[in-house]
Order: C-alpha cells, then structure tokens, then sequence
C-alpha cells in the first residue's frame, strides 16, 4: 500500500546504495585488518600474554632449619599451626553469612561481634581473598570445624608452619626468634643479592638472626593454574589447561647442632625460679657453651607468627628488660669477682708472694678518704688465699696500691679475655671495660688516681664486664690461662642429618700465668666454697664436688658508705638491691666446667650460688658419673667444719681420670639423670650469711 | 489480508507431488535472511556452551538462549505468515510510544543489573525494552521519512521532527544508563538521516556543532566510569588491572586465538574467567580465542552476507517505506556488528552493544530476530501488488 507516484524517489534511493556499500566494505574491512594485526602479526605475544595470564607462580616457604642441643635433643623445631580463614565471596546473603558466624562463634570460641569485626576490618580487599578469624587454633577446634565445614560455605582452615621453641621461654634469648622483614630492613638484607621480599621471614635475634644464612632454606615455587579471580584449578576441575599444577620444591634449610647441654638448661631454670638475671656455663677447655640462660624471658613461639601488640607492649615496658639478653647485652660491676684478678696481678708483677700478709682493721685510708671493708671489724691478718677465701676488701686494695700503675693489673685483665667482647656468635655483644690511665686521661682528662685503684681492685670503679666475660675469664684461669672463643655451635648439618659442617675451638690468647699462681688463686677460690669462713659456704655445695668460685655484689644505686654499713641490702627497695655475682669452677685442679651468675637485685652472690651448684652437680653426674656418682656429690658440706682439705699437687685423683681431649659431648652413652634435690631456698638463708660483700 | 504463502504450507514437506505455482512459490520464497539466521544462531549457541561452561554464574544459560530463539521463532512464524509489513507504517506511532512508556517504565520501576536500570519485569519474564527500541524508532523513522514531503534534501527546520523523535528514547535510555543502546539509537539515526539527504550547508553546521559540543558532552554530559572507559580506551595501559582490563584481556584473548585457535572450550581467557562479561559484549574474544583468525574470518564473512542480504532486500524493495524500513534494520545491525567486534578488538572504546545471535540475552536476541522476520516478510512481499 505503498504511496502512488514513488517511484522517481524509490529510484533515487537506490542511487544511494552505492555509499551504504561503500561503507558496509569499508567497516567489515577494518575489522578484517584489525584481526590480521591482532591474531596473524601479534598473535605469538599475544598468546604469550595469555599464557602469562594464567599460570600463577606461588611460593612455597622452606622450613627453616631445626635447632638441637648437643646431644641431639629437639630445641626448635617447625610445627603445624591451624588457622581459621573465611573467604567472604562464599557468604552469599545477609542471612547465611549470620548463620555462618554465629556457627563459628561457638567452634572457635568467639563472640560473633569479634568476628564480624574482622571481617569489616577487610572489607576492602577483594573478597576472594581469605580473611583470618582466628589464628592457632586448638586440636580440638581444628576438630569441631572439620566436622561442621560442610555447613559452612567459604571457611576454611588453613596449616601453616610456626616456629616453635619446645622448652617455650628456655634459651630464648640465645635461640632468638624471627619475624616478618619489615619494609626498613629490606635494603639491607638484600645488599649483596636480592633474596628477601616482604612478608618474608627473616631472623631477628639470637642464633635465628647470627645464622640466618644457614638455618633459611631456599624458597621453592609452585606453578599453578589459576582463573582471573585468583583461584586454583585443582587437577580435577574442568577447563582446565595444564596437564597438572607442578613446580619447584623448597629447600629446607640447614639444621644447628648446638653445644648447649639441654639437661643443664632445665636444671638451671629450675635452680633459678623466677630470679631476674643470666647465667653462663663455658667448657674451660674448649670454649664450648654448655648452658646460657637470661631472666626474665619470652617465648620466641609467640613471635613467630608475628606478635600480638599488646603482649609486645608489655615485654617492652617490663622494667626488668625481657627482651635483653642479660649475658651478652649488659654491663655490670664485676665487684668482688674481680679480685682473683687483683690477686693474679700481684702474684705475677711479684708485689706479692702467697705468704704476703695485710693486716685489715676494717678499713683503709687512702689520701683523705676512708676506703672501707665490708666487714666492719676487719679480717686481722690475711694472706691472699684467706683474702680470696673471705672477700676482704683492704687485702685488695694493698695489692693494687702496690703496683707499679693500674695497667700492670690491666694487662692481666686483657690477656684474660677482659675489656673486650668475647667473640660469641650472637649480635649485640657489649665488650666490657677495663680502665687504663690512657683511658681515664681520654675520657675524663683526669690523671689516675690511688682512689680509682682501690675501687677497681674490688670490681667497682670503671670496671664492668659482662656475665659471658666472667664465665670465660674463671674459665682461663681455670685451665691455666688459655682464652677460648667462647663458641655455641658445634656442627651444621643436613635436613636429612649428615655432617656437613664441624667447629673446632679457638685460641683466642694464652695469659702467661706461672703455675704457682694458678695454684695458689685455685686455693682461695675453693676455700670461698668449701671452708667455713668462705663467702659461699651458705651455698652447700657438696665436698666431694671440689668446686672453686667467688661471689660478689654490684651496687645498683651509690650509697654514702657509712650509710651503706648500717643498712642491711634485703631492706631495700627491690629495685635499690644490690646485683649477686657468683663465678664458679669444678673440679678445680682440672675444671671441666665455668660457671657465671649474676642475680639482679639479689643482694648476696651466695643467694645465687646453689644455680651454679646444681648445674655443676647436673654436669658432672651426667658425663662423669664414675667419679661423681650420687653418693659423691649427695655429701653435702653439712658439717664443713670436718677439715674438707684443698687437693694439692698431682696425685689428685681427677687429673688422672678427666680425659683432657675437651671432647665430652662424644662420651659414652649417658645415663638418665637422678633427680634433683629440690633447690635451697635462698630467701631462708638470709640469716647463715652475716657478711655482706662489699 | 490474502498472502501467497499461506495456501502452500505443505509445501514445506518438499513432495514432489507438488507442481505448479506452489513450487514455483516456493522457489521464488526468498530464504536467504532466514538461513543465514540460523546458521548464525548455531554457531552463537555452539559458542555460548564454551562460553557458558565456564564456573561462574553465567553457567548452563545457553539454554535460555534456546528457548528465546524458540519464542524468536515464533514471532517470526506469525510475521511472517499472518500480516503484511505495511501494518507496521500503520502502527508506527504506536509501537512507537508504547515502546517510549516501556522505556519510562524501567526508570521508574526498572531492575538494576550492574549500577543500571534496564530491566522491567513481567512476572517471571525480564525484559529490556532499550532493545526493542531499535527496532521501534527504525519503523518510527521509516514511516515518518515515508510521509514527509522534503525535497531536495533537509535543512535544520526539516530536521527539528525526526531529531526528536529519536533523542526522547536516545535521552531516556542515556538516563538508565546505557550508553552502547543509546549510541546505536543515535547512529542508526544518523545513518537514515543521511540516507534521506541533508543539505551540504546544514551538514556543515551540524558537523561544526558536534565538534564544539564534543569536550562538553565529555565533560557534563558522560559518567565517571564512561569518561574512564574512554581515558583506557585510548590508552588502555592507564589502568591494565582497572578500567582498561576488560580491552586488554579482551586484546589477548582475540590475539592469542592466532591462526586456528586454541580449539573449541580451550581458551584459557574464557575459560578461566580472565575475561568478564564472556557471555554477553565480549562473546567474540570467545569465539576468536578458540577459533583463531580461520574460524573469525568465517563468521565475518558470514555477517557480510547477511549485511549484503539484508540490503538487496532493501534495494529491492519497491515501496519507500520497504526500502526505509529494510535499510533502517540493516543499519542497526550494522552498527551492532562493528562497534562490538572493534570494541572486543581494541579498535573502539567499550560500550556495552551486543553482538547479533552470539551474545547472550533474550531481548537482544528477539530483537535480531524481529529485525529478520521483518526483512524476510519484506523481501516476500514486494510482489504483492
């Protein structure tokens, strides 16, 4: 019913068709051109891209290596964590998701609100990402959500390795613990090649940071199909490209073998309760680390999945210091510890011999001060092993002011291994300080003067060492004058156990000390343990144990003396208390074992004495059992007034048996340990010790 | 209404017992649109089952699809047998405004799918009357350039009628928005605009116009996320894992296809869900992923005859409102083709605009196949008087 009379303008319609073709040509043409760009010319890259697209590179952390003590007993090891992850995009609605979270509340042990919480608190990332609810949970949670994870759309529980010191805060500060890189390490880490990427876990502190390069293993990768939204293909699913997901197994990395004694250890946390301080027992003839402990402590466990704030808070603000660790990182006044260094000094600069004798009424004046001994009414006449013996102060301060200059004492403290860091293997070591004249001249522009000597013949004054320093130092004098580094690690192996790495001790320096005055300083140490008027007496040690030692103590705040001689410590604020010191040796004729102690504001180096009691007792029964049997050492000093005789010359049974080869830890099979005494309480014996030590 | 065909159904059963005018009917029927249809519907739904094979929630929606095409088909079965295409010059502004309410409608008590409105529901059926709208306007503008008494070419004046005409659904279906339909309203506007003439003079001032209007429509006139599709169309490296994602995993999965494809349900962009939208604006990086630049040059080529189709039934149409009408329903699927193949390629900024019996969608899909019955009832029809 078209209109009459078109035809003129149906034919001129037609006329234009020519420009519709025209363009229909041109439109399908560009289309054809893009395509022979697109497919033929780039098509190789393209595919390239698209096979970039869906092969996803997914690393696979190594297990770091594991950490044994030297009898092969499991230090830190690599456990399973469970954690608890929602993937939101699962959570379809307003109600299922309630469903699912009130589910979870009573599985996991959460309020709703909390985990709601969380997962506002990612709100913002993409949904297909998994959100953690909740971290480590118990077995038993692991259970409940297993069981229910049908009903419950996106959750999932998730393993993960965590870090885990067995023995929880034992050792932690020597084990150290690791973290997350931060991005401001980063730099540094990657100075010499690229190896750490944020998220990384990387040692931060003890043996985990020292022997990061060790312990990290290679990270392996795994090659996995995934769509856009970042999900794997399982080997099942269809649509699926890659025959199957493959890759590149991680290297585990390299496990520690350390010469830590674990038994030791426990004998000695136990020996310590909760004491505030640090202890270090040495090999004397070797330089092996046996034990190493610092009060109070933490548990590395909890760092390794990164820390809750909170409890970092807390171990950052706790006054007496956590996270240090007290062996290597802090200072104290070694106090009358030091004295067997004084009497060293003058045995060998000849300004004493072992019949010298000092007359002490209680105190000396020394230019226009009044320099007192801790016991008011004086020794009487003392020779330098009854000085050793009852810590008088005046014997000391003769020997010192006696001495050509305060670097003849000096000298003997370098060749021991004082003023100087140890060389451990463990960062953050503080090298101590032992005065010179040059020294005070530079840092005070003050000369030397006779009051300085006085103060550090008995340990006060500028001098100050660390615990590790004083264990390494009675170690040498121990054995006659050889300085060891004192070392921890004693072999690297393989994931899979094989040897791969030894270390033999190290000589660090040989003091020249005569014999004699070995002999005689050995004398004065034992007698502080094993004679009635010795400082440690009070401590018990066991006669037949033939320990030798010396307490001290350490002011932490300055008093006036007379105020301090009216003052007994254990009234003091405890803050205000005195630092116990205790070094100790066993057997002394041929020590096998180096024990130092300090006790922070435990007033009296007796106190602290029974740790090193036990640890020694701990170690000789375990590796000698044939000389230090039960019986032996069960004797306790009970009557010390029976004449305990100090074993002189050769014919002392342990210089014949004691193998000298320093190679203990290979010893015959060890036999289980007896139980410990239960450990003195120290608070009760506060009125056996009558004199203080200063 | 008498029609040729009606009396012939059984001629469908190819009886050589048949003789005579109704084979010669038969035979002079012109099937070509029809076949073409199917043919390219077959290779739409073979490619809708990779496509929709995927894990998401598009899955298994290919046999929805099948069941638009049945109802496709029998719309197709009543234009084609029960009235004659001068119905609709008759109807025009009927079909028309009803389709302009439908439009009102989704706006004020439309679906959201995506931040859009497109959607208006009867019962359990969705429809998206921005579709149908294509249609309507061609039939709008074919009637009224049918009866319009220009000569001579249009000036601006002549213009004022049919530019209205076409900006009230234009600006309605902008407000939902869509931007692909309204763009495609727009140019097949355009298209018969041209095809009716416009004088040299107003041309000029229109083109100077548009040129001057350009900056501000961007400014004022596109959303946020449309100015952004423009920003990654012309540079999709902007924003590889944002906005110009879509054009360069669209790129990839159509470059990648290389000569022969990655073979069919293969394509790791489909199949792996690197491309979004896969079943819908973007079903042709499915197809020339798996099918490489062999498999796409036959789907061209099968789009150039249908186009070429299409418009010999326009050129042979004998009435002016055939002629219009026809040409008009070419236009839109011309436009439909290019501007969602160049978008999936790289070579036109993304707007939503669906790809003829290969993307999925029910109202897209009735329309194309409203558009065949059409040209088909047209291509018969001619000599009927």
């Amino acid at each position: 019913m078209a209109f009459l009379g078109q035809e003129e303008q149906v034919r001129e319609f037609q006329d234009r068709f020519r420009y519709l073709y025209a363009i229909l040509f041109i439109g399908l043409g560009l289309l054809s051109s893009r395509l022979v760009y697109l497919q033929v010319l780039r098509g190789e890259q393209m595919r390239h891209y698209s096979e970039e697209n869906r092969i996803k590179r997914v690393k696979v952390a190594a297990p770091r290596g594991m950490i044994f003590d030297r009898n092969h007993k499991l230090l830190i090891d690599n456990r399973p964590a469970f954690d608890l992850e929602v993937i939101p995009q699962y959570l379809n609605g307003y109600k299922e998701k309630q469903n699912v979270i009130q589910m979870l509340s009573k599985l996991i042990h959460m309020t709703p609100g909390e985990i709601q919480d969380v997962l506002n608190r990612n709100r913002d990332q993409p949904t297909f990402m998994p959100v953690k609810i909740k971290i480590d949970l118990t077995r038993d949670e692991v259970a409940a959500v297993e069981s229910w994870k049908i009903s419950m759309p996106g959750v999932e529980v998730r393993e993960e390795i965590k870090r885990t010191n067995v023995y929880g805060e034992l050792a932690s500060h020597l084990l150290g613990y690791i973290g997350e890189v931060s991005p401001t390490e980063l730099p540094q880490l990657n100075k010499p090649t690229a190896k750490y990427k944020v998220g990384d876990v990387v040692g931060k502190f003890g043996l985990e940071q020292k022997l990061e390069d060790i312990v990290r293993g290679i990270d392996g990768e795994e090659i996995k199909e995934v769509d856009a939204l970042g999900r794997v293909k399982l080997d099942k699913d269809k649509g699926r490209v890659l025959a199957e997901n493959t890759g590149k197994a991680a290297v585990p990395g390299k496990n520690l073998v350390l010469t830590i004694d674990q038994d030791l250890q426990l004998a000695a946390a136990k020996a310590f309760g909760d004491k505030i301080g640090s202890m270090v027992a040495i090999n004397p003839k070797n330089g092996e680390i046996l034990a190493m402990m610092s009060r109070p402590s933490f548990d590395p466990t909890e760092f390794s999945r990164g820390i809750p704030t909170a409890l970092w808070n807390k171990l950052l603000n706790n006054e007496n210091h956590p996270l240090r660790d007290k062996t290597i990182q802090d200072h104290y006044p070694p106090g009358s510890t030091f004295k067997l260094l004084t009497a060293i000094a003058g045995l060998e600069e000849g300004v004493i011999n072992e019949h010298t004798t000092f007359n002490c009424p209680g105190s000396l004046r020394v230019g226009n001060r009044v320099y007192h001994c801790h016991k008011r009414g004086g020794h009487g006449s003392v020779n330098v092993i009854g000085a050793l013996t009852q810590s008088c102060d005046v014997f000391f301060y003769h020997v010192a002011l006696k001495l050509k200059s305060i670097d003849d004492l000096s000298k003997w403290a370098f060749a021991l291994g004082l003023g100087k860091k140890t060389g451990i293997a463990l960062s953050r070591e503080v090298p101590g300080l032992i005065p010179t004249e040059e020294w005070k001249m530079k840092h005070f522009n003050q000369p030397w003067n006779g009051g300085d000597t006085v103060n550090v013949a008995i340990g006060q004054g500028f001098v100050l060492a660390t615990v590790i320093q004083l264990a390494n130092y009675y170690a040498a004098v121990g054995n006659g004058g050889t300085v060891y580094r004192p070392f921890i690690v004693k072999q690297i192996e393989s994931s899979d156990g094989r040897v791969l790495k030894e270390f033999d001790p190290e000589i660090l320096s040989k003091a020249p000390l005569h014999q004699k005055t070995v002999d005689i300083v050995k004398e004065g140490l034992w007698g502080v343990i094993n004679t009635v008027h010795g400082t440690a007496a009070a401590a018990k040690f066991p006669v037949g144990m033939n320990a030798a030692g010396k307490t001290g103590s350490a002011q932490v705040i300055r008093f006036a003396a007379d105020k301090i001689m009216g003052l007994k410590c254990e009234s003091l604020k405890f803050l205000d208390r005195h630092h116990a010191l205790f070094v100790a040796f066993a057997p002394v004729k041929n020590p096998t074992i180096a024990i130092a102690i300090v006790g922070e504001h435990a007033c009296h180096g007796a106190y602290i004495a029974p740790v090193a009691r036990e640890v020694i007792k701990t170690y000789l029964e375990k590796y000698y059992p044939d000389i230090y049997g039960e019986k032996v050492l069960a004797t306790a000093a009970k009557d010390n007034k029976s004449p305990a005789t100090f074993p002189r010359g050769s014919e002392s049974d342990e210089d014949v048996v004691i193998p000298d080869d320093g190679n203990q830890g290979a010893a015959p099979p060890l036999p289980p340990l007896p139980p410990l005494p239960p450990p003195k309480s120290t608070t009760n014996e506060t009125t056996e010790i009558r004199e203080g030590d200063e | 209404m008498t029609h040729s065909f009606t009396e012939t159904p059984l001629s469908l059963d190819e009886g050589s017992m048949r003789v005579g005018m109704y084979d010669e009917d038969f035979k002079r029927f012109n099937f070509n649109m029809l076949i073409l249809e199917f043919i390219l519907f077959g290779i739409g739904i073979w490619n809708l089952v990779s496509a929709t094979g995927v894990q998401d929630k598009a899955q298994g929606l290919y046999k929805t699809q099948l069941i638009w095409f049945a109802v496709g088909m029998i719309l197709t079965a009543v234009i084609l047998f029960m009235f004659h295409y001068s119905l609709l010059s008759r109807l025009a502004y009927v079909i028309y405004f009803a389709n302009i309410i439908l439009l009102v409608l989704v706006l004020a008590v439309g679906k959201s799918s995506l931040g859009a409105k497109r959607w208006v529901g009867f019962g359990a059926l969705r429809i998206q009357p921005s579709e149908f709208m294509k249609l309507s306007l061609v039939i709008c503008l074919a009637k009224y350039f049918e009866t319009d008494r220009t000569v001579g070419g249009y000036g601006l004046k002549d213009m004022i009628l049919p530019t209205l005409l076409m900006l009230m659904p234009a600006g309605l279906i902008m407000l939902q928005p869509d931007l692909g339909t309204a763009l495609i309203i727009m140019l097949t506007f355009a298209s018969m605009m041209l095809f009716m003439k416009i004088q040299t003079k107003t041309l000029a001032v229109i083109i100077f116009c548009g040129v001057v209007a350009i900056p501000t429509v961007y400014k004022v006139g596109l959303k946020p996320y449309q100015r952004q599709r423009l920003v990654s169309f012309i540079d999709p490296m902007s924003d590889p894992k944002g906005s110009g994602y879509n054009s360069i995993q669209s790129m990839i999965a159509v470059g990648s296809g290389e000569l022969v494809g990655k073979g069919y349900r293969k394509g790791t962009q489909s199949q792996l869900n690197f491309l979004p939208e896969h079943h819908t604006d973007f079903i042709f990086s499915v197809f020339s992923e798996e099918h490489g630049f062999l498999g796409c040059m036959i789907l061209l080529g099968l789009y150039l005859a249908f186009l070429l189709n299409g418009m010999s039934v326009a050129y042979q149409s004998h009435d002016k409102f055939g002629i219009l009408l026809a040409l008009g329903i070419m236009t839109v699927f011309f436009w439909h083709i290019f501007i969602n193949m160049g978008m999936v390629m790289g070579l036109l900024p993304i707007v939503g605009v669906p790809l003829p019996f290969l993307s999925y969608g029910g109202s897209s899909l009735i329309t194309s196949i409203l558009g065949v019955a059409i040209l088909t009832n047209i291509a018969n029809k001619k000599f009927m008087f």
